[in-house]
């Protein structure tokens, strides 16, 4: 039974351009936003309105990016510098300035090239790499001082406490509301596809977020009463996936669809463009600082090098999120060039490994020439984790008999 | 039968034989008449590859025999191996850097710092007795190792090959990291996996985004700075000290200011004073860290300030260098352009910013010897933003009175590549001198595209 609250977001997404177009011209200004360590609360409160910059899967604008940023560039960050230079996407065309941050190298270069080749106003926050210090927490708090003043500036206005409280209680709200959502993907029998609600999450990046949170407030509950009691089972005859590595953005679903064609069922994620960036957020201090500081507290982003691999937090909540949706194997997502991710993907197949998890790695770009090699490669593992998972039953049957 | 080698010629020996000493890190000195016989007897029979009668391909240091310090330089390379061998020995603690950073707080805490380049020249003169092409084959290999642990996307690769699957007596991988290059830090990381559990890890994070006008980031990077140096204390168990670090500035500095000297007269000759080769292996030793030993390093690069003084003033022209050479500059990673082709082809390289950059910035003396490192290395010219660092690069191309500007980097290299273009694009509107970007790959022999490329930019030129 579909979710009605979910075709009033697909329409409510194709009128937000025109909506952008109209507060611009009533004197809002738009922020479009690229990273994983920007305090999106900050821009919220200031009075911006934040869209995240994310667009996928047009080999074309990839194209188009790389006679500005090279044919090296990661082929998400050289798709953004190439919807940049075409200036036809609606949401490119309603930013008004942009904010960066340097956690991953690449996507710092992109805020450069975007702001010479295209004059845009680009505010960076820099993120320091040894994350987990003392000392790159203070740095890091003076930083998103510092990026909240230049943040001011443009507004005309400094930051209102009170403001920034209510901003963060929203947000609180809306990664509330979306983690309990996200239980009922990965449930038996569930009435809501994981791909729904990966769609779900990034119409948020869009979409006015008060008016957000009321209509995921609605969607949880049409799915209450759809499912009152979901229960997430292992043992539920599909072949249960968990999608890991580069992020896959608005307009990018080749892999998301090959998985779903060839009988597959995701069931988790810790994609930059899924989940991941709503777990864990515990705001302790209502300041830039604090908010800040609460973002790289959070699953540190691949970019991060983090030189202890027990104790790396990455690779526990990757189990952690594993164990909590039953998934029986990962797809391991690698863009060309997305070297946060693709440096790590042996190793994380190692690691996986020792807990009996099987990883395939699908690394590929936006191009559709791989489309028929890729869907081989699914097949044959979703195939072999069926065929594992019946082998398991029947060993359990046996072993009972 | 083995292939016939190229030696020295005796008609030079008896110049060479009056030139100066090295002198290195513990005292010892190694005279000229030590050094040629190396160059003559032993270096030929240990690593024939690079005395191959092969002007394009070869890995000879000089072509210049009568300009004595390359010959050192060529010496110090192809003893490289066996001294660090005996630093191990001797119980020398050794660090894994990265290429574009000064080296000033190992020099402080005795510990010998080696860039990528350097830890393959060290791993792969373990074995004798290679020809040019089984000592390509033989990097090819070993870099495949790394591919296949990491990415095959992976330019830089953090020494891994090296320090994890060969056994390299690399004590701590401790690197600047992201300056200049993201994948030395992705490099660093991959260490956590492999089989090597000795080697020690450490980030020395440099902040992004052009931070040297903030106090509180220079001072986050001193205290990365700080914590670098114990790190490197607690593998050699000695305990260095703020006064070890200022020393230790004032030497690097000295090396920092011949090298800039020499840079300048360089360019200042009408005629190019030396060639393509021989000026880099010159200039780049201004930074103390190219064979790691700091002292030798120093004493070369005295005695090459002075000679190439004397060959300024004597309007001497470098070997093999034609008449009224293309001068190019050479932007990008840290790989440059077969030299030796490209001035058969009427060229000369005046000048490469990567190796430039943090060879010609001093250090302050006075004050915190922490923050001052840190502020000079977040000033790094290389590393700042697009237009300050075409502003700065276009400085240096003026002063090399350039013809032409070449951005190079290597495959994988996403860090460099991404601004080359719009850096190229400010040299072009500011100077209107031609520009062009070319990519190339580590360690092979094959460039001839890549040559036809230089060779076609040179003609137009």
């Amino acid at each position: 039974m579909p979710i009605k609250t979910l075709e009033i977001i697909r329409k409510r997404l194709e009128e937000r351009p025109a909506e952008l177009q109209t507060a611009r011209q009533n004197g809002q200004k738009v922020v479009g936003w690229v990273g994983y360590n920007v305090p999106e609360e900050i821009i919220h409160a200031l009075g911006f309105i934040p869209v995240r910059i994310a667009v996928g899967g047009d080999d074309r604008l990839v194209e188009v990016g790389a006679r500005y940023a090279s044919s090296k560039t990661c082929v998400f960050i050289r798709e953004i510098v190439g919807a940049f230079a075409e200036n036809q996407d609606p949401y490119i065309q309603q930013t008004d300035l942009l904010a960066f941050d340097a956690t991953c190298l690449q996507n710092y270069r992109a805020a450069e090239v975007i702001e010479y080749f295209f004059k845009k106003d680009v505010v960076v926050l820099a993120v320091p790499r040894n994350f987990d210090w003392d000392e790159a927490k203070k740095y890091f708090a003076h930083e998103a001082n510092e990026f909240t003043r230049l943040l001011e500036e443009r507004a005309g206005a400094p930051l209102d406490s009170a403001r920034l409280a209510e901003s963060v209680a929203l947000y609180n709200d809306i990664r509330e509301t979306l983690k309990s959502i996200y239980t009922f993907q990965a449930s038996r029998d569930n009435v809501i596809s994981w791909e729904e609600v990966y769609d779900l999450i990034q119409a948020g990046e869009l979409l006015d977020k008060k008016e957000y949170l009321s209509l995921l407030q609605q969607t949880l509950a049409e799915l209450k009463e759809l499912q009152p009691n979901p229960v997430i089972e292992a043992d539920d005859g599909d072949s249960r996936l968990f999608i890991s590595g580069s992020l896959i953005p608005r307009g990018d679903r080749k892999l998301i669809g090959i998985i779903k064609s060839v009988g597959g069922r995701i069931v988790g994620d810790d994609l930059w463009s899924g989940i991941l960036p709503h777990l864990d957020l515990d705001i302790k201090e209502i300041s830039p600082a604090g908010v800040a500081l609460a973002y790289l507290n959070r699953t540190p982003h691949a970019a991060l090098p983090y030189l202890d691999l027990e104790s790396d937090r990455r690779l526990k909540k990757l189990h952690e999120l594993l164990s909590t949706s039953k998934a029986q194997g990962v797809i391991y997502h690698t863009l060309r060039y997305c070297d946060p991710f693709t440096f790590k993907a042996k190793e994380t197949k190692n690691v996986l490994a020792k807990s009996g998890i099987p990883l395939l790695e699908i690394h590929t770009e936006y191009a559709g020439s791989d489309y028929e090699a890729m869907k081989t490669r699914v097949e044959a593992f979703v195939e072999m984790i069926r065929i594992k998972a019946e082998f398991v039953e029947e060993e359990a049957l046996l072993a009972n008999a | 039968m083995g292939k016939q080698l190229f030696r020295y010629s005796e008609a030079n020996k008896e110049k060479f034989l009056e030139s100066d000493n090295i002198t290195f890190n513990d005292g010892s000195v190694v005279t000229p008449e030590e050094i040629w016989h190396y160059l003559t007897v032993e270096g030929p029979e240990k690593y024939p590859g690079t005395f191959e009668i092969n002007l394009y391909q070869g890995n000879r240091a000089s072509r210049d025999e009568t300009l004595p310090t390359s010959l050192k330089t060529h010496y110090l390379g192809l003893t490289f191996s066996e001294r660090m061998e005996r630093a191990k020995d001797k119980g020398k603690s050794i660090a894994f850097i990265q290429g574009g950073q000064a080296v000033d707080p190992y020099t402080a805490a005795d510990t010998i710092a080696l860039r990528p380049f350097l830890v393959g020249q060290w791993y792969h003169g373990r074995e004798h007795g290679n020809d040019i092409n089984k000592s390509v084959l033989r990097r090819k290999q070993s870099k495949e190792k790394a591919f296949h642990d990491m990415s095959f996307e992976a330019c830089q690769t953090g020494g891994y090959e090296h320090i994890q699957s060969g056994n390299l007596r690399v004590d701590v991988v401790a690197p600047y990291t992201v300056l200049r290059c993201s994948d030395v830090s992705y490099g660093v990381e991959a260490h956590r996996h492999g089989p090597n559990k000795e080697v020690k890890l450490f980030n020395v994070d440099y902040p992004l985004r052009y931070q040297a006008s903030k106090p509180w980031a220079v001072e986050y990077f001193a205290q990365n700075l700080r914590r670098l140096v114990k790190t490197l204390d607690e593998v050699s168990g000695r305990k260095t000290t703020e006064d070890d670090l200022l020393k230790a500035i004032k030497l690097h500095n000295e090396g920092r200011r011949l090298g800039t000297e020499l840079a300048e007269l360089w360019w200042s000759a009408d005629i190019p004073p030396t060639n393509s080769d021989d000026r880099l292996s010159l200039v780049s030793l201004a930074n103390l860290d190219m064979h790691g030993d700091v002292q030798a390093s120093l004493s070369v690069l005295k005695e090459a300030r002075n000679i190439i003084a004397e060959r300024v003033k004597n309007g001497v022209k470098g070997h093999a260098v034609t008449d009224n050479p293309k001068r190019i500059f050479i932007l990008g990673s840290c790989v440059g352009i077969n030299d030796s082709r490209s001035e058969d082809a009427g060229a000369i390289v005046v000048g490469k910013d990567d190796q430039w950059s943090h060879c010609s910035s001093l250090v302050e003396e006075e004050g915190d010897p922490f923050y001052n490192l840190a502020k000079a290395t977040l000033e790094y010219p290389y590393e700042q933003s697009i237009e300050k660092r075409a502003e700065w690069t276009i400085e240096q191309i003026k002063k090399s009175r350039a013809d032409g500007v070449i951005f190079i980097h290597n495959w994988g290299c996403n860090t460099q590549a991404a601004v080359a273009r719009p850096i190229l694009d400010v040299i072009k509107r500011e100077t209107g001198i031609p520009t062009y970007i070319q990519e190339r790959d580590l360690h092979g022999l094959q460039h001839e595209q890549e040559q036809n490329r230089v060779n076609a930019f040179i003609e137009m030129l």
